[in-house]
């Protein structure tokens, strides 16, 4: 009896061993946090791709839109807020547009398989002082359902949760 | 009766049939001239004051503050400002705080809404085949600043061809665009070289 017991011990210490190892293992992986407690979102930039103004507007306004909900900060400035410049621990995201396919609602409608919209977007988080903190390529479809505008609320949802994993007010630098 | 009261009688009633006569003929006269008036009004173009009078029925697609994403609701140009009006509800936007105004072009399902939804999941797939048969549009994008400074930008969708004549007032009134008509190059930003406006 004593001796099944042992033996149901030693397994459930090695269960939790196992278990626990990845998750242990995946902290110690996750990168420091950048502070930052208010974001300028400076307008979209697509010098090099010729972007229509309805889906150069729609990022902008999509993604301020996401920071405000799922960003995690205290404050979201727009391009050009007075305000932005007393603000601390700011930092500011400059979006370039890299990549641009506009597809077809209609053809998506018809197919389910093709007509799909995408756009890509090199993000930059910077601080006042233009030292770079964070880069990421990021893109936004849609593939299915929607009309073309709805790729840049796809790419607005995924960079507020690159902001939210990356930068938090209450991080040490 | 005596003759001074018989005189002036006779006076009296001859003035009387005068002033009939004249009435009649003055009468007669402003027929003619409001007929010649209404001959000549078919020649006459309205100015563009005369012309901002009736609003276009817009979809407010996003950007306006205190409105939400796709509201229906109407757009006209009056006063200096781009007034949008959904209800009882009016937003109203200077047009020198427009930094640019370009229009472009899109399409809708005819059947769209609630309806074109549950289309979707008609038998034999007929809702692809009603996917086909879209209605095109005209959409406005403009970018605006507030009292802050803070950069704004709008999009509207609009019936075909309504787009462009919004653009021109707006322009007329002070607003700027990157991809001006011939006529409003001498209000065109600095950003008008790089900038092409979508064309259906």
């Amino acid at each position: 009896m004593k001796r099944i017991s042992e033996r149901g011990s030693a397994c459930a210490l090695l269960g939790v061993m196992l278990l626990a190892g990845p998750v242990l293992q995946a902290q110690e992986k996750q990168p420091a946090k950048i502070k930052a407690t208010s974001i300028k979102v400076a307008m979209i930039e697509s010098d090099e791709i010729k972007l229509p103004a309805e889906f150069q507007v729609s990022l902008y306004e999509d993604l301020i839109e996401q920071l405000h909900k799922k960003g995690g900060f205290q404050h979201v400035y727009r391009d050009g807020d007075r305000h932005a410049a007393d603000a601390a621990d700011l930092v500011i995201l400059n979006s370039t547009v890299r990549g641009f396919k506009e597809g077809s609602e209609r053809v998506r409608q018809v197919t389910t398989v093709a007509g799909a919209t995408s756009i890509s977007v090199h993000c930059a988080f910077t601080n006042k002082d233009g030292k770079l903190l964070l880069e990421r390529d990021i893109k936004g479809n849609v593939r299915f359902f929607g009309g073309n505008l709805r790729a840049t609320y796809d790419f607005a949802k995924k960079t507020a949760q690159v902001a939210r994993e990356s930068l938090s007010p209450s991080a040490g630098t | 009766m005596p003759k001074f009261a018989r005189h002036a009688q006779e006076l009296w009633s001859d003035g009387r049939e005068e002033s009939k006569e004249g009435e009649m003929v003055a009468g007669v006269g402003r027929v003619v001239c409001a007929g010649f008036l209404l001959v000549l009004s078919g020649f006459l173009a309205p100015s563009p004051a005369q012309q901002s009078a009736a609003p276009t029925k817009v979809i407010q697609i996003m950007g306006l503050t205190g409105v939400k994403n796709k509201t229906k609701g109407s757009l006209a140009v009056e006063g200096g400002n781009l007034r949008f009006a959904h209800g009882q509800a009016k937003v109203d936007l200077a047009a020198t705080s427009v930094q640019d105004v370009v229009t472009g072009n899109d399409s809708e399902r005819l059947i769209h809404g609630t309806l074109g939804t549950l289309t979707m999941f008609a038998p034999y797939e007929s809702g692809r085949f009603l996917s086909l048969f879209r209605t095109k549009l005209d959409t406005l994008t403009i970018q605006y600043r507030d009292a802050d400074g803070g950069l704004h930008g709008a999009v509207f969708t609009m019936p075909l061809g309504q787009a462009e004549v919004i653009k021109k007032k707006l322009i007329a009134q002070g607003a700027h665009t990157s991809a001006p008509t011939p006529e409003g190059a001498d209000n065109a930003s600095p950003r008008a070289s790089n900038a092409k406006e979508q064309k259906p």
